[in-house]
């Protein structure tokens, strides 16, 4: 591999783009994916402090309780609920349907005001 | 070399498929459970159906964590070694974190 080579510019250049609706929601969807691995992280730690005992469960219901506890896990229901749905708009793509900038533009603000409502949903149902 | 690019593809979109209900399932629950006693969230787990599918949506999630990490390092880590070492990083957690929860989840099971 030369030096040209091995210097070759990467994809996703952010700074360069011209931010618009279709790649603020793109980055965001990463960016989603990051959170929800915190996420994840969060309810194994979880699941693992409830099987080494009552007090250890103890410190996280004292977290999930607090109003920062709640605040957090609230932005994290609605990280996974934008990346979910999110995901819904990809998995219609690899069909091959809504690539017109208007379908792909009005699937995008559907999937941004889906997801405030889903969190909502689901911390109500709770 | 092509062929395990379009294994991953695939395997990607299988898990989001699969994960689309199970997630929507769990956090429905995960949501009120998190703010619940401890021995409310331990017979919950000890439920056979929610013991199954608690195990199987941990490990699709970070199967699709992982393949979806390793497509961020592919597009913004110039330097191969650093992105093996990335790479290598992601499935060791991958691996570990799920497996550690999942015996936690079977000793809660069947104690």
């Amino acid at each position: 591999m030369n030096e040209l080579q091995k210097n070759r510019p990467l994809s996703p250049h952010l700074q360069v783009y011209k931010w618009q609706l279709s790649s603020l929601l793109s980055i965001t969807h990463r960016l989603t994916s990051i959170i929800n691995t915190a996420g994840i992280t969060l309810i194994c730690f979880w699941i693992i402090s409830l099987y080494l005992g009552e007090n250890c469960y103890k410190y996280f219901s004292m977290l999930t309780s607090s109003f920062i506890g709640k605040f957090i896990l609230i932005g994290f229901t609605w990280s996974f609920s934008y990346h979910l749905l999110n995901g819904v708009r990809h998995l219609v793509w690899d069909m091959g349907y809504g690539y017109e900038i208007r379908t792909a533009n009005l699937s995008g603000i559907l999937v941004l005001v889906s997801s405030f409502l889903l969190t909502i949903g689901l911390w109500i149902l709770a | 070399m092509s062929n395990n690019v379009v294994k991953k593809w695939m395997l990607q979109r299988i898990t989001a498929v699969i994960l689309l209900p199970l997630l929507i399932w769990f956090l429905s629950i995960f949501v009120g459970l998190v703010q619940k006693d401890y021995q409310v969230v331990i017979a919950f787990f000890k439920n056979d159906i929610n013991f199954v599918l608690s195990v199987i949506l941990l490990t699709l999630v970070f199967l699709h964590m992982k393949i979806g990490m390793g497509e961020i390092f592919e597009d913004y880590i110039q330097n191969s070694k650093y992105k093996s070492v990335a790479n290598f990083i992601i499935s060791v957690f991958a691996t570990v974190l799920p497996l550690a929860t999942v015996v936690s989840l079977i000793l809660i099971k069947f104690n």
